[in-house]
């Protein structure tokens, strides 16, 4: 199932005086891919945190599937840049605990987190505990835990920007695969034009701080996306696009929104 | 031949040179010991006799400079004798002699103050312990931490009591004077006077002495090679310390009172009295064989006799040790002090 | 030299070797007894006396454990209470400390008034001594849980219970050991010095009370055989907390990675 993402003039201002977004107006329809792109700071994790109900905007609304977030039960995951593992339980209980939580027995919930793991190709890593684990296995063993409760809303925040070029690329192509397989709503945060085209279907450009909307680009690109369109004109072009509205936004004097 | 001396003419230069030699010679004179002496508690009326001789001049007259060191309820000086760490140590009673003796720790008893032990167990009045049989029955008796392994033993054997009823005694009235049953430890010449005080009754007295348990006690004791190397400086201190006693039982105390209330500000100088009161009405230190040979006398037999009540109280096996070699005689039984006593009582 | 030998042997060689140069010293000066015992006579009186000094040893052991057990109850209860309520923790930490800082041995002759089995008025002295290194450790530990983590079961929507199961319990347990391995030692020396300020004699005694009488009848070489006793206690609570620690720790934690 997916969710429709809305924010409404939302503006975010943290308690030492730091407006971290400002008058954002964004709306996602179910089971889209779009990604957040913007320099550092400009807020795309405040957006993040805000849809997850992590923080509470200042003013505007944040809405998903309609209800203001925190009103219905989290049919939210959330991918964190770190991978956020339970350091002391081994990968399959990691995926497990989100199911623990509903209160699903042990055994089952193991089963699942084992039928999760196979999905993201670690099926024999099952008992392994995250110090064993590579940074790459670690983020799967992340990201299976985040869809392993079949999410409305799948965030997820820069989770392969700490990662080597040839492991982010092949979990960027596992990453859609999952997505294409349940289908949620997909919000993801990036510094990398490449990997913001790459991945989805729009591309909404942020500005530094506060943050703002300054462009949000259509990407028609066929799914499913192969490796080697990296390589080819389209993909070159839509990144052109992107990068021109980043650069945009750094030109003090005759910035207009597109 | 010598001329014949005018007496006169040299009368002038005798002055001068008796002058100098008494200024060369006066250090030498004034060149007293040093002797440190440890009680076994703080200071009290009962080791009045020595503070007496500390400050009515006594031990200065016998070329003694004495420290007198307290000992107190978490202290044990007993072991700072044979460390060599004191010279001479105030002794309870004759089981510390023995054990000693066990242990080959070489040190002697020299002379005995005490000539009945003040060691008492006291209790409420109306209670039945009005009779000491009644007392092992009692389901609290209090006793401190070094009494617990010595004469607590002999009244398990001898007088029934048990390990049961024992509490530790932290020399504090409060759990006695709360429960009217119970039974604690007492000097007999002093914590009468603290329960009147604190808890406003006569407690019942009964003394260990009078059911067999009939140790000298606050004896004078010193280390075997102190004996054999300089006797006169044990002699000089056992004279000494008897005269003070004699002077604090029967002459002006109120230095002595004084300086053992600097040096233990909670005792009071009612208290003092009270106590000096009670050790000549109950004939602690003046008594039987004292009257007649002099305050710290002590003879054989009596240690003998002693010592055979507690190979048959169980404490120590018959032929163990030799009950003689406890204590040494040499110092004392002389009729020192008599004659002060003789002095102090007829101004009376 | 395998790690695990060297930490048998080395600390082993030392000590026989101060050993003899203890029994030369007591030999060659010719040092009597009870001045300075030879540690042959130590032993020979330990042998000698070993069933008495027995009793007294399970003793202390007894008290000791129970205290520590309680320190370790009470600790973590406390901790928890204070990581759930900061209105609690600002209400009771004063008297905490004001416990720890107090020494026991003017403490124990006071608890012993008002306690009547001595048993239990050293079990209390102890615990007083032991239980504020586990309290203080843990809490520490309870809030330094990861604050993704933290996001991650609010996300899921975790009471406070399961985020006390989850998260925060495994999360403290490493400052829990450490607090432990510190109590260890503070339970024995506890147990120790309360018996010597408070206890009693005959049945019910400890070390401690052999000490005292030995000290008191001037035994020398048994005050330091029962001293030996303490001292073997303390090595071994060290070595059992290590290897708690290990076993709980040894998988995941850092500290254990040595």
């Amino acid at each position: 199932m997916s969710a429709k993402i809305e924010l409404a003039e939302v503006d975010k201002r943290f308690a030492g005086g730091v407006e971290a977004v400002q008058a954002l107006s964004i709306a996602i329809e179910p089971g889209q891919f779009v990604s957040l792109l913007g320099p550092s700071g400009c807020g795309k994790s405040t957006v993040l945190r805000l849809v997850a109900g992590l923080e509470r905007p200042t003013a505007g609304q944040v809405r998903v599937d309609g209800l203001a977030v925190g009103t219905r039960e989290a049919a939210i995951s959330y991918v964190f840049q770190d991978p956020t593992l339970m350091p002391w339980a081994s990968a399959e209980d990691n995926v497990a605990l989100p199911l623990r939580i509903k209160r699903i027995a042990r055994a089952p919930a193991r089963e699942q987190a084992r039928q999760a793991l196979a999905g993201v190709g670690l099926a024999d890593r099952a008992r392994a505990l995250p110090a064993q684990l590579s940074g790459g296995m670690k983020m799967r063993v992340s990201i299976a835990r985040a869809l392993i409760t079949r999410p409305d809303a799948l965030l997820l925040d820069e989770p392969f920007a700490a990662l080597d070029e040839i492991t982010r690329h092949r979990l960027n192509d596992e990453l859609l695969a999952l997505w294409a397989e349940q289908g949620p709503t997909a919000l993801f945060v990036t510094h990398s034009v490449f990997e913001a085209v790459y991945l989805s279907q729009r591309v909404l450009v942020m500005s530094g701080q506060p943050g703002r909307l300054v462009a949000d680009l259509t990407v028609d690109l066929p799914y499913p996306r192969a490796a080697v369109l990296r390589l080819q004109p389209q993909f070159l072009q839509h990144c052109r696009r992107v990068t021109d509205a980043l650069e945009r936004d750094r030109l003090p004097a005759g910035a207009g929104r597109p | 031949m010598p001329e014949p001396i005018d007496a006169r003419a040299l009368r002038r230069p005798c002055a001068i040179a008796l002058i100098a030699a008494t200024l060369l010679l006066a250090p030498l004179a004034r060149a007293a010991d040093p002797v440190v002496f440890a009680t076994n508690w703080k200071a009290q009326a009962a080791h009045g006799g020595f503070y007496q001789a500390l400050v009515d001049g006594s031990y200065a007259r016998y070329g003694l400079d004495v420290t007198i060191r307290q000992g107190g309820p978490q202290v044990n000086n007993r072991p700072l004798l044979p460390a060599g760490r004191i010279d001479f140590l105030m002794t309870g009673n004759l089981l510390h002699a023995f054990d000693n003796l066990k242990n080959g720790v070489p040190t002697l008893q020299v002379a005995a103050i005490f000539q009945k032990d003040p060691q008492a167990l006291i209790a409420h009045p109306g209670q039945g312990y009005e009779r000491f049989e009644r007392m092992k029955d009692a389901p609290l008796v209090l006793v401190a931490k070094d009494a617990q392994f010595t004469w607590w033993q002999w009244l398990k054997v001898t007088q029934g009591f048990r390990d049961e009823q024992l509490k530790p005694y932290t020399f504090n009235l409060g759990p006695f004077l709360a429960n009217p049953r119970a039974v604690q430890q007492g000097y007999s010449i002093a914590e009468p006077i603290y329960v009147r005080r604190e808890g406003g009754f006569e407690p019942v007295v009964h003394l260990l002495a009078d059911h067999g348990f009939d140790t000298y006690s606050t004896l004078i004791e010193a280390r075997a090679e102190t004996v054999r190397n300089r006797p006169d400086l044990v002699q000089r201190f056992v004279d000494a310390s008897i005269l003070g006693w004699y002077g604090y039982l029967y002459g002006d105390r109120h230095a002595a009172n004084a300086a053992m209330l600097r040096d233990n500000p909670e005792i009071s100088v009612d208290e003092l009295e009270a106590s000096v009161a009670l050790m000549r009405s109950q004939g602690i230190v003046d008594s039987s064989d004292a009257l007649r040979l002099g305050i710290g006398t002590m003879n054989a037999t009596r240690i003998r006799h002693f010592f055979r009540s507690m190979v048959q109280a169980g404490l120590y096996s018959p032929g163990q040790i030799d009950p003689d070699q406890v204590a040494t005689l040499q110092f004392v039984n002389k009729g020192v002090g008599l004659d002060v006593k003789r002095r102090l009582t007829e101004k009376r | 030299m395998t790690r695990w030998r060297a930490a048998v042997l080395v600390p082993a060689a030392a000590g026989l070797a101060a050993l003899a140069a203890w029994e030369a010293l007591v030999r060659l000066r010719g040092i009597p007894p009870y001045i300075l015992p030879a540690p042959s006579l130590i032993l020979r009186t330990l042998w000698d006396n070993l069933d008495s000094l027995l009793v007294s040893w399970l003793y202390t052991i007894k008290i000791t454990f129970g205290a520590l057990l309680l320190a370790l109850a009470g600790g973590v209860v406390l901790a928890a209470a204070f990581a759930l309520s900061r209105t609690l923790e600002l209400a009771l930490f004063p008297f905490a400390i004001a416990l720890q800082v107090t020494p026991i041995v003017a403490i124990a002759p006071l608890i012993l008034i008002y306690v009547d089995s001595t048993t239990a008025s050293l079990l209390i002295c102890a615990f007083i001594v032991a239980f504020f290194p586990v309290l203080s450790n843990t809490l520490i530990g309870l809030r330094s849980a990861d604050p993704n983590l933290q996001d991650l079961l609010t996300l899921y929507g975790a009471t406070r219970w399961q985020r006390l199961r989850w998260l925060l319990a495994p999360s403290a347990l490493p400052y829990l050991i450490a607090g432990l391995k510190i109590s260890g030692g503070l339970a024995l020396i506890g147990a120790v010095v309360a018996e010597f300020a408070a206890g009693a004699a005959g049945r019910e005694t400890g070390l401690a009370s052999r000490i005292l009488e030995a000290s008191f009848r001037t035994e020398i070489p048994k005050m330091y055989a029962a001293l030996t006793l303490v001292a073997l206690t303390g090595v071994a609570i060290y070595l059992a907390s290590n290897a708690l620690s290990r076993a709980l720790l040894g998988r995941w934690h850092p500290s254990e990675r040595l």
